[in-house]
């Protein structure tokens, strides 16, 4: 059990930390938007896994799988709209840029936090496993937390050294690994044909060990992946980055014409 | 209106052929924390639907590196996993929950008809 609770701590916890601190980073400083987000993702969750019974049944029993795929696409899309704010006049959007990074991160609670909460409900009234169940839940969270303090310190130093798009660009990878690691969750209900696998490196980082976990958290690595998610990691990636490249070099040559 | 017609059935004939196929199933319990049989056998290059039947008063989330599989099965409910289709081998599961006792293997074996030796 204190194994099983370090675990999911690395694998569902893990990514709320990340998101937060690159977030945190890359938004003006504020502690008040994130506490406010954070208690509104937390009641969300309570919301979701209050009535997951009934979305499970949704679409054929599909409603689970397809709500999390959802939620991960608009996570991503969010994410553009952040990058947009960043070739608009910061000050005026600053205010809508800390809404979408609450958005982002009540649903990154409601998508990973759900997971936890299944599994303290169930666990935590057995006597038994209380013990390990709570040693577990500090050593989980001494790791998340430490994580966290370096990707923060490591994101803050790159804001420092390129910009905000530095920052952006972090979170950008870290989405888009989200988003590829949800499609399986489309072929297992069957909405998505299953396609060949594009490589294995299972012998170098298997998924199963714990640097497969931390690489899947922060670009969304996986041993073997399939030649759907490689397209699709390719593309998220790639055209938001041309298309955003393209509109700062098209304000900065109309700001340079201005003047 | 023919137009918008012909559309729809090329945007069902790409995109939603698996609606139409059917698939076998295999039957999966999980009682004690344990998944019985833990050993199932799937013909390769096919895609099978798993329907996991958890009888434990607990929740547990179905969990597969090898497959790329994770589902919730809340207490006293069943689901249904797709897998497939996959080359000969072993595909190990396990329940993240309880991964020391819920543990089991897929095993994909060429069937009969496609098999080097059959005939």
């Amino acid at each position: 059990m204190l194994i099983n609770t370090v675990i999911l701590f690395l694998r569902d916890a893990l990514p709320i930390f990340v998101l937060v601190v690159y977030l945190y980073a890359h938004l003006p400083a504020s502690k008040l938007w994130l506490f406010f987000c954070l208690i509104a993702g937390a009641l969300l969750s309570l919301a979701y896994i209050n009535q997951i019974h009934i979305i499970g049944q949704w679409f054929d029993g599909n409603g689970i799988e397809l709500s999390l795929w959802l939620s991960q696409l608009l996570i991503y899309l969010l994410t553009l709209v952040l990058g947009y704010g960043l070739t608009r006049d910061q000050t005026s959007y600053q205010y809508f840029m800390f809404w979408v990074a609450g958005l982002m991160i009540s649903l990154t609670l409601v998508s990973k936090g759900s997971n936890f909460i299944l599994y303290f409900d169930g666990y935590l009234n057995q006597s038994n496993v209380l013990q390990p169940l709570l040693l577990g839940t500090f050593l989980g969270l001494g790791i998340c937390l430490s994580l966290a303090v370096l990707l923060y310190l490591a994101a803050q130093w790159l804001k420092q050294q390129f910009g905000a798009w530095a920052t952006w660009s972090l979170i950008l990878v870290y989405v888009t690994g989200q988003l590829v690691n949800a499609l399986p969750l489309l072929v297992q209900v069957d909405l998505i044909d299953p396609s060949a696998i594009a490589w294995s490196s299972q012998h170098l980082v298997s998924d199963e060990f714990e640097f497969g976990h931390l690489f899947n958290v922060l670009f969304g690595y996986q041993a073997a992946p399939s030649t759907t998610q490689v397209t699709v990691y390719v593309l998220a990636l790639l055209i938001p980055l041309a298309i955003f490249y393209w509109l700062k070099q098209r304000s900065a040559s109309q700001s340079g014409n201005k003047q | 209106m023919n137009k918008i017609l012909g559309y729809a059935v090329l945007f069902f004939g790409l995109f939603c052929p698996p609606i139409l196929a059917a698939v076998t199933e295999y039957h999966i319990q999980l009682k004690d924390h344990l998944f019985f049989p833990s050993r199932i056998h799937i013909p390769a290059n096919q895609k099978v639907k798993l329907v996991i039947d958890n009888q434990d008063d607990t929740p547990e989330e179905f969990d597969s590196f090898s497959l790329n599989r994770e589902k919730v099965i809340f207490a006293h409910r069943k689901a249904k996993i797709f897998i497939g289709p996959l080359k000969p081998g072993e595909y190990g599961f396990f329940g993240e929950y309880n991964p020391n006792t819920a543990r089991g293997t897929v095993i994909v074996e060429h069937s009969k008809e496609e098999s080097p030796d059959a005939n």
